[in-house]
């Protein structure tokens, strides 16, 4: 994993360095250029991620699977960094007096939210994987050449299955809506009230909103002014950022529990020279998000986008389908069906590593939480207990 | 599967397909098809080509055939097909390998005869398939027909057909509109009996009630569910969501079809949903309830107590009875497909796994608080104990990685534990109260500490585990400070140097280290040196009792430590027999009394008068003292009178005599040996009684 070797060298020269000045009680010198290369590196991180992606592979795009991955990529390494500057041979008294005694544990509650936004992206990726078998059945079906009319039917089956999936409203996390049924055979004449066919996508818990948490976790956050943005407040602030919006963009890509009212991201100075990036990706995801709002909440990913694009005019080709079809119409739908095999590849290769990345970051963050604890725990055992 | 059985009404059935014929055909099919088709159907009856025919081309198919015999005609026609090339082809073989072979086999085998009766055949089975799929005659669970069995044959032999058939002519050949056709037959029941499926995995999610467990055994040709062992079931919840074994055998055969004829994802997916629904929903029937992470750091510890006892039901309740029963009833449903149910299985649980697992992690990482502990213990304890009834059920590969996160969730647990009760520490260290507990009793500290040790010891051999786990991860992690609660064992003020010495032994010796310093230093607030000894006796005491009488933590403390603190407490009894009678006795001394034999009268006056003095102050201020052990009351009490009656008894013996009797003796002789017996006994219960009143 390319996060774990570009931590592990960084991570050892401010370790060793740390130890050579460690006497001196909070080298300033020192301290601020740490801070410079922190800031560099987010934003050269960030800026990467902010870069279109080469010709050649498309499948970099904003918000695909694979870039999703970098992003968390970025994030575990931010973190690392994070913590190196701010803990690595520190005295834990230092970083326990004001302002870090309020802004760590303000970050240490956004950790918190942070978890369950995971769990919902992971309940979300899941539910992503079920669109993908539906795919992939409507792939296999209209591979073949020609297609039959029972392929047909075969394939327009799973594809509405697919975008009803697709469009469920996520204020419910298990959901009840029932989903098209005219594809249904049989059952003549009794068109009886059947059991709804249920889905899978499941609850954080019950009245848990994404877009709440979100907001939480964006509502104290203020950059540091004055004398404090020199100091150790500043990276608190940036890894509070960061954290933010990875979590605002794993929500705007992955479908998950009640997420309305996202579009707006949370504001990031203009001024501040590391968020040049992140800001340029706000709005580019922002204005997607805007686009997308009016119809279905299936999430700006990249991948599903795709599925929902080619299963609509799909359908619509399955529609009228009748063997052995108009040539022009069937080629037409096989360039579709190559796209649509291609872009179920993707997935199948993506969305299980996706979702154990985020398993790991999840973890990380947990983690993470707790180094924090501990240290804060050593500096201000006279103060009050925290979190 | 072998050969369909042939039904008595067979006659019945003639009539009939005349009537219906027509209004289906312009009712579900495209005439245009149709018509084709029976060209093709005749055409293919032309150009024959001799070999492996069986039977002839019927001259008058219209009239002669019914679908029993059609349906004959078809499977001798697929039987023959299947034995030309050699493929296996018994319906559950691997269809892609299906497909494959069949298109290697092409050349060998085109000269495939299709048999003039297939058009009527497979008219005769739509009207079949329409019949049976009103929802008047749909598969019905629990009194599965004979019409079921025959339906399911038909959709067997439609998938064969459509298999074997479109194996060898292509859609763009000129039987094309024949295979279209049959493709069209086979994805709509296809669809129908997805439908079929889900429902029958939806609507019968019952409890297996025990009368329903006898009729089970009773019809022991199939696998029932769940056997696991409750035979009266007395208890519902120990229910797993099953089915009765007639739906269990319909599942089994619609799912085999939907595989065979190609429709594995579309089954596996309805599968995949409805299961996990319902084991949702079981998981909420037992009072789980979903609670984010974020709220159990926000909830009051009194409301999340009560959601363990919850949590630890619902996971054991995966462990052993939802997810052995799922692990079943997949291997029932699928069972000649291994990887599948191992992959259905590890998809439906892996999730609920994980999600069970962000409870505890969500509990580790609340506030600690010292009444956490025992809690958090019993959730570890789940982890440890119920783990292995679950890592067997998995695949390799999931199982690995479940076991990594109840490992990590365990540990995250563990740790939080360790540093819970290393908090001890803290809050021992930080009772700083100048206070002084009135009488010298049991300071509240050392009531909390006691009971709080006691407590965990009753958790002894998990915590012993949990402090020896999370030691080896704490030495790993670099990044993270060492707790001070390691080498804990050498610290002087530890009475068990022992190297083997466990990493709890260890920290508990240095909670009572520390509990003894403190009280060390509280004894020094009492400005009686008497009192500070009671005062110790009565903390020493009272610690003493809890350890002897709970043998988990007199185990961990061990015999030595008792010993040890058995001769503190004598040498603080004799302090205090010092402090306080040691001066008493001094008004008892003979020394001085006597001046060349004679007996120095004022002197002897004031023995007696100092001697009355003392003894009121010392009964009146150690009256109100406590010590609520009765037994180091009475041993007090009896050691005090050991040295103080006779002494006075023979003073008296002695001396008495020498003042004159009446006024003089009643002045200076307040007390009768007996007196001093009972007021003796009337020290150290608390109540300051003043001897006037008494007397």
């Amino acid at each position: 994993m390319p996060a774990t070797e570009y931590q592990g060298s960084f991570l050892g020269r401010i370790s060793i360095r740390r130890n050579q000045v460690i006497a001196m009680d909070g080298n300033h010198e020192q301290e601020l250029e740490d801070l410079e290369h922190f800031q560099k590196h987010v934003s050269d991180r960030f800026s990467e991620l902010l870069s279109p992606p080469p010709e050649d592979v498309p499948a970099d795009a904003l918000l695909s699977i694979s870039w999703l991955r970098k992003l968390l990529d970025v994030f575990l390494c931010c973190d690392a960094e994070f913590k190196a500057i701010l803990l690595m041979g520190r005295d834990p008294s230092q970083i326990s007096k004001p302002p870090l005694d309020r802004l760590i544990p303000e970050l240490l509650e956004r950790a918190v939210k942070a978890l369950d936004l995971c769990n919902a992206v992971t309940n979300g990726v899941e539910s992503i994987r079920h669109c993908q078998r539906l795919a992939e059945i409507a792939v296999s079906a209209l591979e073949n050449k020609p297609i039959g009319d029972g392929q047909a039917k075969r394939a327009k089956k799973a594809l509405t299955s697919l975008l009803s999936a697709m469009n469920l409203d996520d204020k419910e996390g298990t959901n009840t809506k029932t989903a098209e049924r005219s594809w249904s055979f049989g059952r003549r004449g009794a068109n009886k009230e059947r059991a709804p066919v249920r889905s899978l996508s499941y609850q954080v818990a019950k009245n848990w909103s994404a877009a709440k948490q979100i907001q939480a976790m964006a509502n104290n956050l203020v950059a540091p002014r004055g004398n404090e943005a020199n100091g150790l407040a500043s990276p608190v602030y940036i890894m509070s950022t960061v954290l933010v919006f990875v979590m605002w963009a794993l929500v705007a890509a992955v479908p998950c529990q009640e997420r309305n009212g996202l579009a707006t991201h949370f504001p990031v100075p203009k001024q501040l020279s590391w968020a040049h990036s992140m800001i340029g990706l706000q709005d580019k995801i922002g204005d997607e998000w805007k686009k997308k709002e009016k119809k279905g909440m299936a999430g700006l990913l990249e991948e599903m986008q795709k599925l929902e694009k080619l299963g609509q005019s799909l359908i619509e080709f399955t529609d009228s389908y009748q063997y052995p079809g108009e040539t022009e119409k069937v080629e037409e739908a096989a360039a579709q069906v190559a796209e649509l095999a291609e872009t179920c590849r993707r997935m199948e290769e993506g969305l299980v590593p996706l979702q154990m990345q985020i398993r790991e970051v999840f973890h990380r963050i947990v983690r993470s939480r707790a180094e924090f604890l501990d240290v804060l725990d050593q500096g201000g055992k006279s103060s009050m207990p925290l979190v | 599967m072998e050969k369909n059985l042939h039904q008595p009404d067979e006659n019945i059935t003639k009539p009939e397909t005349d009537e219906i014929e027509k209004p289906d055909q312009e009712d579900n099919e495209k005439k245009e098809t149709e018509e084709k088709g029976e060209e093709e159907g005749g055409g293919g009856g032309g150009e024959e080509q001799g070999e492996e025919k069986t039977t002839d081309p019927d001259p008058q198919p219209e009239i002669e055939y019914t679908l029993e015999t059609a349906s004959e005609d078809i499977d001798r026609f697929l039987s023959n097909l299947s034995s030309v090339p050699k493929q296996d082809k018994e319906g559950d073989t691997d269809d892609h390998n299906e497909e494959e072979q069949d298109k290697e086999h092409v050349p060998v085998v085109t000269g495939v005869e299709i048999p003039g009766c297939l058009e009527k055949y497979l008219d005769f089975v739509e009207e079949e398939f329409s019949k049976h799929e009103t929802p008047e005659s749909k598969l019905k669970g629990y009194q599965p027909t004979e019409d079921d069995a025959t339906y399911l044959k038909s959709v067997e032999r439609i998938s064969k057909l459509y298999s074997n058939l479109s194996g060898v002519f292509k859609l763009d050949s000129d039987k094309g509109p024949l295979i279209n056709r049959i493709g069209r037959i086979q994805q709509r029941v296809m669809s129908y009996i997805e439908d079929e499926f889900r429902n029958l995995l939806e609507d019968s999610k019952v409890v297996i009630e025990p009368d329903h467990q006898k009729q089970d055994q009773a019809s022991s040709d199939h696998c029932e569910l769940p056997q696991s062992g409750d035979q009266s079931n007395p208890n519902p919840e120990n229910d797993f969501p099953g089915y009765p074994s007639e739906v269990l055998t319909l599942l089994n055969k619609i799912a085999k079809e939907m595989i065979s004829g190609g429709f594995e994802s579309e089954c596996c997916e309805v599968y995949l949903i409805t299961r996990r629904n319902v084991i949702e929903e079981s998981l909420k029937q037992i009072g789980f309830e979903k609670i984010s992470i974020d709220e159990v750091h926000k909830m009051h510890w009194e409301s999340l107590e009560r959601e363990i006892p919850s949590w630890i039901k619902a996971f054991k309740q995966c462990a052993r009875v939802y997810f052995p029963g799922e692990r079943k009833l997949v291997e029932t449903i699928f069972p000649d497909f291994p990887s599948l149910s191992d992959s259905l299985f590890s998809n439906l649980t892996r999730g609920v796994v994980i999600q069970l697992l962000n409870f505890a992690e969500a509990v580790a990482i609340s506030k600690r608080s010292q009444e956490k502990l025992f809690k958090f213990l019993d959730i570890y304890e789940t982890l440890r104990d119920d783990l292995p009834a679950i890592d067997s059920l998995f695949p390799e590969e999931c199982a690995k990685e479940l076991r990594a996160e109840t490992t990590t969730a365990r540990c995250r647990i563990g740790e939080t534990a360790i540093c819970i009760f290393c908090d001890l520490e803290n809050s021992i260290k930080s009772d700083t109260s100048k206070t002084p507990v009135p009488g010298g009793a049991v300071h509240p500290l050392t009531r909390y500490t006691m009971n709080y040790l006691k407590l965990t010891c009753e958790y002894k051999d998990t915590v012993e585990q949990v402090f020896k786990d999370h030691s080896k991860i704490e030495r790993a992690d670099s990044t993270s400070r060492p707790r001070n609660y390691e080498g804990g064992g050498g610290d002087s003020q530890n009475y068990n140097n022992d190297e083997n010495q466990s990493p709890f032994a260890a920290q508990l010796m240095r909670v009572m280290g520390l509990l003894d310093a403190n009280l060390e230093a509280k004894s020094k607030l009492y400005k009686d040196i008497s009192l500070s000894c009671i005062f110790m006796m009565n903390n020493g005491r009272y610690m003493l009792q809890k350890i002897k009488g709970s043998a988990e933590i007199h185990q961990v403390m061990g015999d030595t430590w008792c010993r040890k603190r058995s001769s503190d407490l004598r040498n603080y009894h004799k302090n205090y027999q010092r402090e306080t009678w040691t001066k008493l006795l001094g008004c008892l001394n003979h020394e001085g009394l006597m001046v060349n034999g004679k007996v120095v009268k004022p002197v002897l006056k004031e023995r007696f008068k100092s001697f009355n003095a003392m003894f009121e102050e010392i009964h009146k201020t150690q009256g109100s003292w406590v010590v609520s052990d009765e037994q180091l009351q009475s041993e007090l009490r009896v050691s005090i009178s050991a040295v103080v009656i006779p002494a006075y008894r023979s003073f008296m013996g002695r001396f008495s005599q020498y003042l004159d009797p009446g006024r003089q003796t009643e002045k200076y002789i307040k007390f009768q040996s007996e007196d001093i017996e009972t007021y003796i006994d009337e020290l150290f219960d608390g109540n300051p009684t003043s001897m006037a009143r008494r007397r």
